[in-house]
């Protein structure tokens, strides 16, 4: 059996093209900004002003009269639609608009519907909220003891086992307590050769995709309703929207085209519950479009503290390791409860450590939410523990590549939780970063004002489990194939790399496979786009997919009866069973790795997660030891993914991560006044422009293979996220011998160290 | 951002007509690239803004003058400053700074006029044109004067302009016998607002400096004469042991600098220091003595 398109294997490992360069290319790709509907309304929010307060009075009269309003909607009236109007993914703690209390700078508290934005934009300055003034906290320290509590109770959603234990406790900040214990941490300081205590600090960034949120409802019917969204995640916001409204998941319908961006902003539910709410309450179409400036009210990577003590042999290999991490997870839980535990697990590190003991909290304060950024919480780690580990290397007089080969797990031993390591090549990917950068041979550091260092760090992340993907792949009778799934196209390069497993086990061209964007009414259900999870996850999904298309189409063929040696054409085997060319093969898939949840209070479990993914940085750096200036000359990012599905997409990953990555070690930080964003805007939140990019980019795919991936894939979406910081500040120390312990690491902040290292040195 | 009038007059004086008003927030427009910023974050709310993209007596042409000075029209954008044969003849310190100010799509829209005229300590112009010693041409009610650029702040967003006058032009003398150059620092991004900007020009005669023209802005609360530096500079030799460490000293000790979102005072301070050292060594490497 053959067709036109068949050909030979090989087109997973093929640097296809990607499917929409062209689209994008020429500006006609769909993004949800573009699309408008007859009757359409547009939304503008009206936010807090205080960080913590309640709510005495909201006077929407002079909004309401302003001409061409059609509606100007408060709490109250979200209330009349859904009782319990409270969202989330891992609590249920956010108000659709803000009841009784706001709890920060930012927060939507009332919304103005129009016709013309500007007329919506122009009401919205004209509501007054008058409120009584809470005292705030802002620190992720303060909070674990704080009298000011965001949350009278703590709300958890029923969905996650391990957040039960926090139903309806008072009086806390903390929105999860996640621990791990391992082996006997007490002895093992008592009697080791040293011991080191540190504190790091990573600052409150923001995802900025240059999309911004996006989300237009429009209703259908009596009682259904489609929403078109930015979202990373179309199968969770139906089961949410449905739960909001209590309607069967059927009666929602959520459609995703392409997005400009998501990086984890985008993820779970954000403006959906809104725009769903206030369609139904006004019966129209809305939308709501967010501006750059508002991404910063929205959601925010977490600023977090890790408070990391380990104890060392005289032979550099550590003993045991203790770990306290806290969370700044703003004023809603949003997913930051997941990051708590799923990156939390992995705070000791790639290292094989005997006497463990982890400590990871989730902490409410009055500052924006904050949720999943690219790295899940795991660059905020390997920031802390590969710091400390340089401080280790140092104080020991040991290479620091050295040190790291001495500790770090290979295939075989059992990490912290108790799983046994598997396809996470640590040493092969540390060698990979540390033979290209000649690390064994003399760097010249210079002379004179100019100093240049270099710096590697290795770090990992589990992939969040159990989570599930399914996919269908249709043949049509003229033998041309579909792949629908809810995996979303964020620029990733997903639908090329699954249309490529399907082109592969089907074996016909990648480049003839139509992939069907997310539509809940027609693709089927999966987790989310989110973690490096979409290329094992989905990719077996699609695999197992084409496979089962492959097996009917097999079966079609064998009934057709046809004489011995004849290849007829897919479009022939329909031909021939239907009459004429008629017929649809539906070949469906689905996936979800084994996963055994950890012992709640050892963390213990044999298998905590379905693959691991390893990253490692190097860079070389130059320091202007009179400004403190420091400029990256080359970052070389080496990861492990498995086998690569699409190696050019592969290569864009990483440098990709890894530049990002750069702008939250050495540029970005929201700054905050009395929890007021000061610097929401692109004017003065910088992001790495073009002349912020290193000279020298190099990317490593290590040749592994992900034994259980579908043809040997894994994610590698955040892999090259991991070691950038703390690589650089390594970079920084080596250069000019002052260490940086919070991020960003700004000519400032080197500057002052190094004039208080002068001032030390000259007394 | 709200609502407002935007007022396009075709002629000068209808413009001019339309700022002299009781309204101080009415304001006039040129490329609007640094009143949109305000008008988004809400600091800034006109009930009226005079645009004066349409006014047909507006001058956007940069002209050499037969003594060798500019005339540049204060509707000329910043991109053609940056692309002008004549600019780079007559001033190529203005030709050179230009691919760092701001960003490409706001040299597009941004105008002479309306940069030197929003009083932002944190633009480049206002420093290299007054080491240029350049004059505003402005225009009123009762007629037009002259303002040295060197003079043009009175303040953090202020200017000794009136509400009725615009800068109609800025006049760039012959640059003869001189050399200068402008220092950009940026402490985030490379394309940011400066947190430092210096701009410097020598008038070296028999290896001594017979003149000197120092300006400082975004370290200061506004643009900032280096006296202190210039003195020092003055009748110097330009080979003398430690002169542009101490005329950068003079600078750093004598000019109060501030903290905004780029960095504190101190670092500022300390970044004057070392960049008005650096800036004046780069400029008379290998001038002629």
């Amino acid at each position: 059996m053959k067709d036109d398109t068949t050909i030979s294997a090989g087109q997973v490992g093929r640097s296809v093209k990607r499917h929409e360069s062209h689209e994008k290319v020429t500006g006609t790709a769909e993004y949800v900004h573009n699309l408008s509907v007859p009757g359409m309304l547009h939304i503008k929010v009206f936010r807090s002003t205080l960080a913590h307060g309640r709510i005495l009075s909201i006077d929407t009269s002079a909004a309401q009269a302003f001409p061409g309003v059609h509606a100007v909607l408060t709490g109250a009236d979200i209330k009349a639609l859904v009782p319990n109007p409270y969202f989330g993914p891992a609590f249920h703690d956010q108000p659709v608009l803000a009841i009784d209390k706001v709890r920060y700078v930012g927060e939507p508290v009332a919304v103005v519907l129009a016709s013309d934005p500007y007329v919506a934009a122009e009401a919205v300055e004209m509501i007054f909220a008058e409120y009584e003034e809470l005292p705030a906290v802002y620190d992720e320290i303060e909070a674990m003891d704080s009298e000011v509590i965001v949350h009278d109770e703590l709300k958890p959603a029923g969905t996650f086992p391990d957040l039960k234990h926090l139903v309806g406790l008072r009086d806390t900040n903390v929105a999860l307590d996640y621990q791990l214990r391992r082996g006997n941490v007490e002895a093992a300081f008592a009697e080791a050769a040293h011991v080191f205590e540190d504190e790091f600090r990573t600052q409150a960034v923001m995802h900025t995709p240059l999309e911004p949120m996006v989300s237009l409802a429009v209703p259908q019917g009596r009682d259904r309703l489609t929403l078109h969204t930015a979202s990373q995640s179309p199968s969770f916001v139906r089961s949410e929207i449905a739960r909001l409204l209590g309607w069967p998941e059927n009666r929602v319908q959520v459609k995703v085209p392409f997005l400009g961006g998501g990086f984890g902003a985008k993820l779970y539910i954000k403006l959906e519950a809104l725009v769903a709410c206030v369609a139904l309450i006004v019966r129209r179409p809305v939308k709501l479009s967010l501006t750059m400036e508002e991404q910063f009210y929205t959601i925010t990577k977490h600023a977090s503290t890790f408070r990391i003590k380990s104890a060392v042999d005289a032979g550099g290999r550590i003993t045991a390791r203790r770990c306290e991490v806290f969370w700044n997870g703003g004023a809603y839980a949003d997913i930051g409860p997941r990051v708590t535990q799923k990156s939390g697990f992995t705070a000791p590190g790639p290292y094989n450590i005997e006497n463990v003991e982890i400590d990871s909290y989730a902490l409410y304060t009055n500052r924006p939410p904050a949720g999943a950024f690219r790295g899940f919480g795991i660059p905020q780690l390997v920031w802390a523990y590969e710091s400390q580990m340089d401080v280790i290397a140092d104080r020991l007089g040991m290479d620091p590549v050295e040190i790291r080969r001495r500790n770090l797990l290979v295939d075989g031993d059992l990490h912290a939780t108790g799983t046994p390591m598997k396809d996470a090549p640590f040493l092969d990917v540390l060698n990979a970063v540390a033979e290209r950068m000649d690390w064994d041979k003399p760097f010249d550091k210079g002379t004179g004002p100019l100093r240049r260092g270099r710096g590697i760090a290795i770090g990992f992340k589990a992939s969040i489990a159990p989570t599930t993907s399914v996919a269908t792949v249709t043949i049509a009778a003229d033998g041309s194939c579909s792949l629908l799934m809810s995996t979303v196209d964020m620029g990733q390069g997903s639908d090329t790399a699954m249309s490529q497993i399907v082109a592969e086990v089907l074996g016909i061209a990648a480049e003839s496979i139509r992939v069907v964007h997310p539509d809940t009414d027609a693709t089927p259900y999966d987790m989310a786009t989110l973690g490096s999870r979409s290329t094992f996850h989905m990719g077996h999904a699609v695999r197992l997919a084409a496979e089962d298309a492959r097996r009917k189409l097999d079966e079609m063929t064998d009934n057709l009866a046809l004489p011995e040696g004849s290849t007829p054409t897919w479009a022939e085997v329909f031909r021939k069973t239907f009459g004429m060319q008629a017929g649809t093969i539906v070949g469906t898939g689905t996936y979800i790795p084994s996963y055994i949840s950890p012992d709640p209070v050892s963390g213990q479990s044999a298998n905590v997660t379905p693959y691991w993914m390893v990253g490692a940085t190097g860079v070389e750096i130059e320091v202007d030891t009179e400004t403190g200036a420091v400029k990256v000359l080359r970052l070389v990012s080496a990861g492990d993914l498995g086998e690569p599905l699409n190696p050019r997409i592969v290569e864009t990953q990483l440098s990709g991560a890894a530049l990002m990555q750069i702008g939250g070690a050495m540029l970005e930080r929201m700054d905050f006044d009395a929890g007021q964003v000061t610097n929401a805007s692109f004017a003065d939140y910088k992001i790495p422009g073009i002349r912020d990019i290193p000279a020298r980019i190099e990317n490593i795919i290590v040749p592994a293979s992900q034994t259980d991936g579908p043809f040997g894939a894994k994610g590698v979406g955040e892999t090259s996220t991991f070691g950038v910081a703390p690589a650089i500040a390594r970079a920084v120390h080596d250069a000019v011998g002052v260490r940086v312990d919070h991020l960003p690491i700004t000519a400032e902040q080197v500057f002052t160290k190094l004039r208080e290292m002068e001032s030390s040195h000259a007394k | 951002m709200r609502g407002f009038e935007l007022i396009r007059p075709t002629r000068m004086q209808d413009a001019l007509a339309a700022l002299g008003g009781e309204d101080p927030t009415v304001r006039a427009m040129s490329g609007g690239t640094g009143l949109m910023l305000m008008m988004k974050s809400g600091v800034f709310q006109p009930s009226a803004l005079v645009s004066l993209a349409d006014v047909e007596d507006a001058s956007t042409s940069i002209d050499r003058l037969d003594d060798g000075s500019l005339r540049i029209g204060a509707m000329c954008s910043l991109s053609a400053l940056e692309t002008s044969a004549e600019v780079r003849a007559a001033a190529p310190m203005m030709s050179d700074a230009m691919p760092r100010l701001s960003n490409r799509r706001v040299r597009n829209v941004a105008r002479v006029g309306g940069n030197l005229a929003h009083g932002d300590p944190h633009m480049d112009l206002p420093p290299v044109l007054a080491a240029l010693e350049t004059r505003v041409e402005v225009t009123g009610p009762d007629g037009t004067r002259e303002i040295p650029v060197a003079e043009l702040y009175s303040g953090y967003y202020e200017t000794v302009l009136e509400p009725s006058e615009l800068i109609t032009a800025a006049l760039v003398p012959a640059q003869d016998g001189w050399i200068s150059t402008y220092t950009k620092i940026t402490t985030r991004a490379a394309e940011d607002w400066p947190a430092l900007g210096i701009a410097a020009a020598l008038r070296i005669r028999d290896g001594s400096i017979a003149q000197a023209r120092v300006f400082v802005s975004a370290a200061t609360e506004r643009l900032s004469r280096a006296e202190a530096t210039e003195a020092l500079l003055t009748g110097a030799p330009v080979d003398r042991d430690g002169l542009f460490a101490q005329a950068a000293d003079a600078a750093a000790d004598s000019l109060e600098t501030v903290e905004d979102a780029q960095g504190s005072a101190t670092y500022k301070s300390a970044l004057l220091r070392i960049t008005m050292r650096r800036t004046l060594e780069r400029l008379t490497t290998g001038a002629t003595q």
